[in-house]
């Protein structure tokens, strides 16, 4: 998934330093103020390790392999802010020291592992967590199924999500630039998710299988479940709360995706649209009129998509409570 | 031994140490290459006329040329970046013609051999070091250090553990069902991080005898010189022409 100099469209590369700048200067601000001395050569420590356990190739059938990206799994143990400072570190020994990756890409890559990857493999298992990690730990086991498989999900989607990602900025390269840079999105839309939704199961399992290890041979190593101090009070208890932060940490990763969607979004008619007009039919006049619209600028449209995903949330959350209440007490 | 990640050839940090101390490379300062490099990918990422294109790709491949790093170890390392290369430019020449899909290879290529000439012709710390006096910011820079220093230990673990493994009679299952392969591979990189944990204890008081405060103490505090001056300025007067001709050619 490493984007190498001169593949994307100069507009696109610099709009992706422009978001890891932003991005990283908050987590590098924010770690600083969290990361004690005696923290950094253990933080350290966890980017050789998601750096060498990245070298551990998995197989993902008809004589191909994956391996390991391991942002979700540094998200989960340290915290998100921090995972996203390591795997920038990550990819900078990547990219200087073996070519992998280019510097005018750099800030591609560093959003599409450093920053989306992590947010989204911690936001999916924050907010999955206290839904499924009812019951009683087996024996033996070191976290419930429901625990395991929100540990899972957070790593495919993270693993997904980037590499959706990295296929929407080639796709939008391509079309931008008129076939100069990037990759058709008939091709890249379909090879990068195609071979990233099944190499995320493989992360899935390592991430799962590596979790249940260090928690049980060295559970301190989980600083993000213990490390801060829960306040429950007004707006920074509501700041302050795991589901919150996590609705945050997905919201930033489509706030980050926004900006291709408008230099490539088209004023054309969708399908429906055209054949209507292909058909001679024109679109009613509506019953209702929402008071809300899409947008027309980037604040307006990342408006919209916040009260969207938050209304979906909020009814999902609902329909469990809802699914809970009819259940029988424990 | 310590194997290069990425796709899956192999290069050991030290080797590339011992290029740069081979080559007339790393006796420049690092931020004169680290700037000569980036001005360079900007302009050449610029490029979409084949002629200047392939004019960027001849001064790529010359530098690598006169950089006295072997050029076995360079194609090598760009081997390893082949597979995504002509990914891209496959599929530029089937959706927009030859021409394009050419511009595409030998555009990413001047800019992988660029970077892989610089990656190799600096030692490690030396690049860290000019990215510090880059302004870098501190704990990114220190975390860099750390990093470096502990992905040296750690790989020699897990080719430990591999060959331990390989022992008893491992090998790699054919696909995403093999339980026993993925639980193997899952508790061997969860070792890797029980293992290094422990080293980051021991390593913490090492670093704090010898006077460690959050922060890695600049030790090289040398002055550009008229070398450096010269490197950066042929890299930004080549830089530039390629742009001037390019936005010429545009208009």
């Amino acid at each position: 998934m490493h984007i190498p100099d001169g593949l994307m469209d100069p507009l696109i590369a610099g709009l992706g330093w422009l978001e890891f700048a932003v991005i990283a200067a908050i987590a590098i601000y924010m770690s600083g103020r969290r990361i004690k001395d005696k923290d950094l050569p253990r933080i350290a420590v966890l980017c050789a390790g998601i750096f060498v356990a990245q070298m551990l190739n998995f197989p993902i059938g008809g004589g191909t392999t994956g391996h390991l990206i391991g942002g979700a799994l540094f998200a989960i143990m340290v915290g998100p802010v921090i995972a996203i400072v390591g795997m920038t570190v990550i990819l900078l020994i990547q990219a200087l020291m073996f070519g992998d990756g280019g510097l005018t890409a750099f800030g591609l890559n560093a959003v599409n592992m450093a920053i989306i990857a992590p947010l989204m493999g911690w936001g999916v298992y924050t907010m999955l967590k206290p839904l499924l990690s009812r019951g009683e730990v087996q024996p033996g086991k070191t976290f419930t199924a429901g625990e395991a498989f929100a540990i899972g999900a957070g790593a495919w989607a993270s693993v997904l999500i980037a590499s959706a990602a990295c296929a929407a900025e080639l796709a939008v390269s391509y079309a931008i630039s008129d076939g100069a840079y990037g990759i058709a999105a008939t091709v890249s839309v379909p090879a990068m998710l195609g071979y990233h939704a099944v190499i995320g199961v493989g992360e899935a399992i390592i991430t799962v299988g590596v979790a249940a290890y260090v928690l049980k041979v060295a559970p301190e190593m989980f600083k993000s479940t213990t490390s801060r101090p829960v306040t429950t009070m007004g707006i920074k208890g509501i700041l302050s709360s795991r589901i919150a932060q996590a609705t945050a940490a997905i919201l930033i990763a489509f706030a980050l995706a926004l900006p291709l969607y408008f230099i490539y979004s088209s004023e054309g008619a969708d399908g429906l649209e055209k054949t209507m007009e292909d058909a001679g039919v024109g679109e009613p006049e509506p019953l209702l009129t929402s008071p809300f619209t899409y947008g027309e600028d980037y604040f307006a449209a990342l408006f919209a998509g916040i009260l969207g995903f938050v209304a979906v949330a909020l009814v999902g959350l609902g329909m469990m409570r809802v699914l809970r209440a009819g259940r029988p007490a424990e | 031994m310590i194997v290069a990640h990425v796709r899956g050839h192999h290069t050991r940090p030290e080797e590339l140490d011992e290029h740069a101390r081979a080559s007339w490379l790393g006796k420049l300062d690092p931020r004169a290459k680290i700037v000569g490099a980036v001005v360079f990918a900007v302009a050449t990422a610029l490029l979409t006329r084949t002629d200047l294109i392939l004019a960027s790709l001849l001064l790529a491949v010359s530098f690598g040329a006169m950089s006295q790093v072997p050029y076995r170890h360079l194609v090598r390392m760009y081997l390893g970046a082949l597979p995504f290369i002509l990914m891209a430019s496959v599929s530029v020449f089937l959706f927009s013609g030859l021409e394009r899909g050419f511009d595409m290879w030998a555009r990413t290529s001047s800019c992988v051999i660029t970077l892989l000439v610089l990656a190799s012709g600096t030692e490690t710390y030396e690049l860290f070091s000019g990215l510090r006096r880059l302004k870098v910011p501190k704990l990114v820079s220190t975390l860099l250090m750390l990093t470096y220093k502990y992905i040296l230990i750690l790989g020699d673990e897990l080719a430990r553990m591999k060959t331990a493994r390989t022992a008893r009679g491992f090998k790699v299952g054919r696909g995403l069902f093999d339980g026993r392969g993925f639980r193997i591979i899952s508790y061997t990189a969860g070792m890797v991080f029980v293992r290094a944990s422990a080293r980051a204890d021991n390593g913490y008081e090492g670093l704090r005898a010898r006077g460690f405060r959050t922060d890695m103490r600049q030790m090289r505090t040398s002055r550009l010189k008229a070398r450096d001056f010269a490197f950066m300025a042929w890299f930004a007067c080549l830089s530039s022409l390629l742009v001037i001709l390019q936005l010429g050619a545009s208009q």
